[in-house]
């Protein structure tokens, strides 16, 4: 608690500046409410109720955007790295498909699959699905020689090999893959509603705009961010927890 | 040390040649060589002279160009199950206690019993390790993790143990120690070793027979007539010293010998 005393101490002189500002300064509301007006209408989104879907929807598209994009990025990272030939032949087209702007490819989602979650939840998985496959390929085509070579000398097969030493030596870096890709299932899950949603976080972001009600706009920041960092601690949580397991065998 | 000298050749190493490519020049270059059962035969030769290389092939590890590598008889295609090799680093999984990298040679091949679990334990009180089973190998200094590689090494008491320098990152004292263990575990179960030095020293106290290596070639052999079990006391004997010298001098002639033979940059 001591730690974080200083940061905290940080953010109320923060919030103190910003309030006398809009207050002494005349700031006009609609450009920059004042941190009180902002907490008065997150307090009343989340008094009413009308909250609760829209973080709902964004949360479920998140999960599912970040399950799915993990999954397959290990699994292409793994196939990647086990198999080398298959790297020289896919690799240029994996990188093509990530220099692609996946948000870009959102309009053609919506012919595709309609409005909904779904469009949001293949943005998330697309942009998830790169951190874990590289990290996975960097981590286990890079296992430390002379222990591949001792499981040689032991007669291990290529599955034990992959399944004793390198995933968990990979692991380290394939967790740090997952952290990544948390933060970028965020964007994309907001973003992606931007684009075609109707219910949701991002999608509650437009419907303030275009009635012009930035206090709403900042609650919906805070709930972001909240959202953000709850799943980040979440990860680090597992982190810890399969890091922990490993460590003890 | 109770040793069977009736089968002369354990491990055969007949005119073995090693290259990377068909063009490359030899790295080992038709080397022969014997090691009866129960012997512990070392080979010392400076760095680059081709003797790791000689111990990967003599394991399975790598397959010779020319020449073949007998052991038992049986002519070796790929690694031996029946060897265990200690690594110049100890190469424990950091994320299994000293205990389960002791097993791990066994849990590769079939599920992990009771007996082999005490078995384990047993090799670890041998080493002074009663007390570190469940440490990882983070929790241990580098002696300790390379009496666990060594323990590894011997948990399915394999007839032929492959050593590549496995103590020369260990202070003076600790690789004494650790030389002591080395004797005392190969003794128990008459194991076979070869074991790869470039300490002069480690090679006259563990050895049977030393062999020198330059250039890829066995350039001379010793064989060390120094009683067992030996102690630390027998490294100030004349005899000691005066085998230390004979192979200190074999190397500096070879090592004269091989500049001489080496191509003009």
């Amino acid at each position: 608690m001591s730690a974080r005393l200083p940061s905290l101490l940080l953010l109320v002189a923060l919030l103190a500046g910003w309030e006398a500002w809009c207050r002494l300064g005349g700031v006009s509301a609609l450009v920059l409410p004042p941190p009180s007006a902002v907490l008065a209408t997150l307090w009343s989104e989340i008094a009413t109720g009308r909250l609760w879907p829209h973080l709902a929807v964004t949360a479920t598209e998140m999960a599912l955007g970040l399950a799915i994009g993990a999954v397959v990025g290990l699994g292409v990272g793994i196939l990647l790295a086990e198999f080398p030939a298959l790297s020289r032949l896919l690799r240029p087209y994996v990188l093509a498909s990530q220099l692609v702007p996946k948000l870009a490819l959102g309009p053609l989602f919506i012919i595709w699959f309609g409005f909904g979650m779904t469009p949001t939840v293949v943005i998330t998985a697309l942009i998830c699905f790169f951190p874990l496959m590289e990290n996975t390929l960097t981590g286990v085509s890079e296992v430390d020689p002379a222990r591949r070579e001792l499981f040689r000398m032991l007669g291990a097969s290529r599955l034990q090999t992959l399944l004793r030493l390198k995933l968990p030596a990979a692991l380290p870096v394939i967790m740090a893959g997952l952290r990544v890709a948390v933060v970028l299932a965020l964007v994309g899950a907001v973003v992606g509603e931007f684009i075609g949603g109707r219910i949701g976080l991002g999608a509650s972001i437009i419907a303030a705009q275009s009635v012009m009600d930035s206090s709403l706009i900042f609650a919906l920041f805070i709930v972001i961010t909240a959202l953000g960092m709850l799943l980040y601690e979440a990860v680090r949580l597992l982190e810890r927890r399969v890091l922990h397991r490993f460590s003890k065998g | 040390m109770s040793t069977d000298r009736s089968t002369p050749g354990f491990v055969a190493i007949e005119q073995v040649r090693y290259r990377y490519g068909a063009n490359d020049p030899a790295i080992v270059d038709g080397v022969d060589w014997a090691i009866p059962r129960g012997e512990i035969h070392c080979l010392l030769g400076r760095s680059g002279c081709g003797k790791t290389t000689l111990l990967k092939l003599a394991a399975g590890l790598l397959g010779p160009s020319e020449g073949a590598i007998r052991i038992s008889g049986e002519a070796l295609h790929g690694p031996s199950l029946h060897a265990g090799f200690v690594f110049q680093a100890p190469t424990l999984l950091d994320w299994l206690s000293a205990l389960d990298n002791v097993l791990l040679p066994v849990s590769l091949r079939r599920r992990v019993t009771a007996a082999d679990r005490d078995a384990a334990r047993d090799l670890l009180a041998r080493i002074g390790l009663a007390d570190f089973a469940t440490r990882r190998p983070a929790e241990l200094s580098g002696g300790q993790q390379s009496r666990v590689a060594l323990a590894r090494a011997l948990i399915g008491n394999p007839d032929l143990l492959l050593l590549d320098e496995p103590f020369a990152a260990l202070d003076a004292l600790t690789r004494e120690e650790l030389q002591d263990d080395l004797l005392r575990l190969c003794a128990l179960n008459g194991t076979t070793a070869l074991f790869v030095t470039h300490d002069i020293g480690e090679a006259v106290y563990l050895a049977d027979k030393v062999a020198v290596m330059a250039a890829g070639r066995l350039a001379h052999r010793r064989r060390i007539e120094l009683p067992r079990p030996r102690h630390r006391d027998i490294r100030y004997a004349p005899s000691f010293i005066a085998a230390c010298r004979d192979l200190r001098d074999a190397m500096d002639g070879e090592a004269g010998t091989a500049a001489s033979q080496r191509p003009a940059a």
